[in-house]
């Protein structure tokens, strides 16, 4: 055997063991029940050896049981939120500016802002000063008014911003309930979609996850030692050289704060911290809720990151807070990320936010009581910051960011924050385009007959290719048994899901394998009628039947990828079983079943059965 | 071994695809048009297209689907189907309403009068059947969410639930009624009508209609660009002599596919549009087979007339077009024996498509590149051959 051929054979070799290491945490995922499947009895149960615990197949909501919604937010109302809130800042700046005016308001069609007033030259030339770089004057306004209109490119990023804050919310609810392995994703300009496997009711998912955003404003009670006590009922966080060290203790641990008080003394402020959120609230139910005065104290819950990158971790702690909501996010006008302009250290990402005419009267008494306290912004239950309160703030405020970050980071923490503040001042209420539910029993009845019909299926295959072509038949049996094994690695790789659209895919690619072999065959079997002697029969038969191989897997290919850019859910998971079966099926047929037949007709005189 | 080895198609065979096209041509015209008028008279439609809810019930013992369709019809469904799902002993049934709303736009006015009567409402109530259940009352102060309910379903609507929501303009506040919607309804119904059954709600797939009406034309529009890009490769491998033929075969087996849906009345969905996108994908590849050989003899026999090198080219590889199709139709066997419902469907358009496919490359691809190049030629006033 020549030196290309031991080459080739290590290839293969190399390709199996790696398939079948690959297959370890997908075989004892499914050895386990389905209900211990998502917890971390599977994590503990895959040997250290083995590859990640993440890296196993999935089963789809079809298989397994669960919720997939597809929401679709409506931005059009964000849109129109937007010009009632505008036409409030323009009759505010033409005050300012002293520009006779007679009152603005949307238009009919909510669309556009509509100021009335008898000198449309001056106001629209001092509304092009303030607003010019968003809005623009479109022509056909009643007479007596001029209109002002948000331009396209402007009108987009509402949209954009709209659904992105759909999808934050969405999410934070969802971290909440504790749901493992949730997905969810924007899909098109207007739609967040969701997928909840394993979660059983519906009317709970469509009910939380149907509300807009609720914003609050509270201030920190970083002065009370209501937790204290706590330290001795919990363990203690286990700490490394840059805070926080995983994994946390089950069950909870605390750890200490260093807060500034109004006072200018500083004090260590007793924290609660567990791994999620769930752990977090029962711990907070049992041992934290006992220590407070509800009448006068609340406990908020937000998440914190160490490290960076890769490595960047995140957990939940609490924070103690007054219970009185100070202000909700009906009274936030408008938010966004922007740089300091400060001539030394300037150009720091920053947070401005402007407050509505009755917010502003809010802030400013709730700011000048409470400066130097710690303010935290809660979404949804959830508190995203706790800056702390540098000086009054009226109708429009900043929020400065903690420092040791980098400028990245900051970046991305000021839009953030933007993003939550919008969250209260833009309602942007979602409506459910699609919703499909499948029960936990009808799962493992179709996991059941899914198999089976595989089985059979392959079963009959592989006696076909032994009884027509032989010893041929044989080998091609190997290389199929490898195919499946090589598209069950491949996706488990990649932690794909299997739908049962993607059982039928998985089983069609067996028989598209079987296809490659079968024109393999049938050259060679002409090549020995033409005459040729065995061996070169064999490697001219592999060299002519190549390109066609190749042709008819890239048309089935290109129409796969059409396919799984198009479809969602099961149908998608069919595409992506189809392709990788495609590719692997070439591997098979050209590569494994070559090495195998090269072999048995490594003598001139060989004979093949075929 | 026990078997001598044997051919299924035995080689050798000599005969003439190209000569007996017009046959085929008639035939495949036929049942093309056929398909397609019979689709104009209606596609049944899932929800993935048309829109609307689709439940799958299971029963603890057999029920009457007479007896269903009864019950749901008198919740208002006119246009509701009931189908036994899988075997007749799983005593499981489809049931597809097309509305996704249980409120129509009577109700709706109902409702907004009894709302009005008694509270301060500002605007006009918005609601969309297309959206679902769903009214959006706006109020220049805070309302009673229990009063408010209370006067919705005064009205004769039942509420699922009231959300407070922030108002528009600053002061406003706005509120969304959740009505009951069509599962609960149905559920409740089937809990009631058939108590000793025991229905058990295992599947509910709802579709809003805009949604159906998009995934309906980007299905389209899949097959289509699929069908462009194998056309495009097999020009760029081959010649874009061969396009016309290409074209020609994949589209006539993506129409016999879709008739599969079409005179069955099975569900046409989105794993429909996979089988066709399938079919169109797999059924090239024998076109491609017997295109490659078509290359090969002609530049072995130069001078001859193509419609012989077609002919020869065809009956050569006439064994390996024909087993590579019935294997790949053996590995369906498995679905059409444990399949259920729209697995059972694909297993049975796929067997179709791939039959069809290999059918089309011997009488409709091949044949028709001869046709087209003596039209061709004619025209030209040369002989047809290819190099």
């Amino acid at each position: 055997m020549d030196r290309s051929w031991n080459w080739r054979l290590a290839i293969v070799l190399v390709v199996t063991v790696l398939s079948v290491y690959q297959l370890i945490p997908t075989w004892h995922y499914f050895k386990l029940s389905p209900e211990a499947r998502n917890t971390d009895v599977f994590d503990k149960s895959v040997p250290s050896w083995a590859p990640k615990a993440r890296k196993h197949l999935t089963l789809g909501l079809d298989l397994q049981g669960g919720i997939h919604l597809a929401l679709g937010v409506d931005v059009d109302k964000a849109v129109k939120a937007k010009v009632t809130r505008r036409a409030d800042e323009i009759a505010s700046w033409l005050k300012e500016k002293k520009v006779a005016f007679d009152g603005c308001a949307p238009s009919a069609d909510g669309v556009r802002v509509e100021c009335r007033t008898t000198d449309a030259a001056a106001l629209e030339k001092s509304v092009s000063d303030g607003y010019g770089n968003e809005m623009y004057v479109p022509a056909g306004a009643p007479a007596g008014t001029v209109q002002f209109g948000f331009m396209d490119k402007v009108v987009q990023e509402f949209r954009a911003k709209a659904v992105e804050q759909a999808e934050k919310t969405i999410r934070n609810r969802i971290d909440k309930w504790g749901v493992t392995e949730p997905d969810i994703k924007r899909k098109g300009t207007n739609q967040v979609q969701i997928q909840l496997p394993g979660f059983k009711d519906p009317q709970k998912a469509k009910e939380l996850i149907g509300r807009t955003a609720q914003l609050e404003f509270r201030i920190c009670d970083d002065e009370s030692p209501a937790l204290d006590p706590i330290r001795s009922q919990l363990p203690v966080c286990p700490s490394g050289r840059d805070g926080m060290h995983f994994p946390l203790p089950e069950g909870g641990c605390w750890t200490v704060e260093n807060v500034e008080l109004p006072t200018g003394a500083s004090r260590e402020n007793t924290v609660v911290a567990a791994a999620d959120r769930a752990q977090l609230d029962k711990v907070i139910a049992e041992k934290v809720k006992p220590l407070i005065d509800p009448s006068k104290q609340a406990i908020g819950v937000g998440e914190s990151f160490v490290g960076e990158g890769a490595f960047r971790k995140g957990y939940h702690r609490t924070f103690l807070m007054r219970s009185r909501v100070e202000m909700t996010g009906d009274y936030i006008a408008d938010a966004r990320a922007s740089f300091d302009q400060g001539a030394i250290g300037g150009g720091k990402p920053i947070v401005t936010f402007a407050m509505s005419a009755e917010g502003a009267r809010l802030m400013e008494k709730l700011t000048t009581e409470n400066v130097k306290r710690r303010m935290a912004t809660v979404l949804d239950d959830k508190v995203e910051t706790a800056p702390y309160i540098q000086s009054t703030i009226s109708s429009n405020g900043q929020i400065t960011l903690g420092g040791g970050k980098s400028f990245q980071e900051m970046n991305e923490e000021a839009n953030e924050i933007a993003l939550v503040l919008k969250a209260g001042a833009l309602p942007a209420p979602v409506t459910i385009f699609e919703e499909r539910t499948v029960g936990a029993t009808l799962g493992p009845e179709l996991v059941k007959k899914g198999t089976l019909a595989a089985l059979v299926g392959l079963g009959i295959v592989l006696v076909f290719m032994a009884l027509y072509y032989r010893g041929s038949g044989l080998i091609a049996d190997v290389a199929l048994a490898l195919n499946g094994v090589l598209v069950l690695a491949v996706m488990s790789m990649f932690g794909s899901t299997l739908t049962l659209p993607g059982i039928a895919g998985f089983v069609l690619t067996l028989g598209m394998a079987v296809d490659a072999n079968v024109l393999i065959n049938e050259r060679i079997r002409e090549e020995l009628r033409a005459g040729k002697g065995t061996k070169q029969a064999v490697q001219l038969g592999y060299d002519k039947v190549f390109w066609t191989i190749v042709d008819a897997h890239v048309t089935t290919l290109a129409a796969a990828v059409v396919l799984m850019n198009y479809g969602t859910g099961p149908v998608r998971g069919f595409a992506v079983t189809l392709i990788i079966g495609l590719l692997a099926s070439m591997f098979t047929s050209i590569v494994v079943t070559r090495v195998m037949m090269e072999y048995f007709t490594r003598h001139e005189t060989a004979r093949l059965s075929v | 071994m026990i078997f001598k080895s044997f051919d299924i198609v035995p080689h050798g065979t000599k005969f003439d695809f190209v000569g007996k096209r017009h046959i085929a041509v008639v035939l495949s015209l036929i049942v093309n048009l056929a398909v397609i008028g019979w689709s104009i008279k209606g596609l049944n439609f899932g929800v993935d297209f048309a829109g609307g809810t689709e439940m799958e019930v299971k029963f603890s013992q057999a029920v009457d689907p007479g007896a269903i369709r009864h019950g749901v019809e008198e919740l208002g469904f006119k246009d509701a189907s009931v189908q036994t799902y899988g075997a007749e002993s799983e005593n499981t049934f489809l049931i597809r309403v097309g509305r996704v709303a249980m409120m129509s736009a009577a109700d709706f006015e109902k409702v907004v009068q009894a709302v009005r009567a008694q509270l301060p409402v500002k605007g006009s109530p918005s609601f969309n059947a297309d959206m679902g259940d769903k009214i959006e009352f706006q109020f220049e102060s805070p309302v009673d969410t229990a009063a408010l309910r209370a006067a919705v379903e005064g009205a004769g609507v039942r509420v699922a639930d009231v959300r407070n929501e922030q108002g528009l303009a600053a002061g406003t506040r706005s509120y969304t009624v959740i009505t009951q919607g069509i599962r609960e309804k149905v559920e409740h119904d089937l809990g009631v009508r058939f108590a000793q059954a025991k229905p058990e709600v295992r599947r509910v797939e709802y579709v809003g209609p805009a949604v159906g009406r998009e995934l309906r034309n980007q299905g389209f529009k899949a097959v289509l660009y699929a069908m462009a890009l194998i056309v495009i490769y097999v020009g760029l491998r081959f010649d874009f002599r061969f396009s016309p033929g290409v074209i020609i075969a994949i589209v006539h087996d993506a129409i016999i596919t879709f008739g599969y849906f079409a005179f069955s009345g099975r569900e046409f969905n989105l794993t429909s549009i996979a089988v066709i996108l399938t079919v169109v994908g797999y059924s090239v590849n024998d076109t491609v087979v017997v295109y490659d050989r078509i290359r090969e003899n002609g530049l072995k026999l130069q001078g001859k007339a193509l419609g012989d090198i077609v002919n020869l080219s065809i009956n050569e590889t006439l064994g390996r077009t024909f087993l590579t199709s019935f294997a790949t139709a053996l590995s369906l066997i498995g679905l059409l024996i444990f399949g259920v419902g729209e697995i059972w469907d694909f297993a049975m358009a796929m067997l179709i498509g791939i039959v069809v496919g290999t059918y089309s490359t011997w009488f409709i691809a091949a044949p028709m590149t001869v046709w087209l190049e003596e039209r061709a030629a004619k025209k030209a006033g040369a002989k047809a051959t290819i190099a």
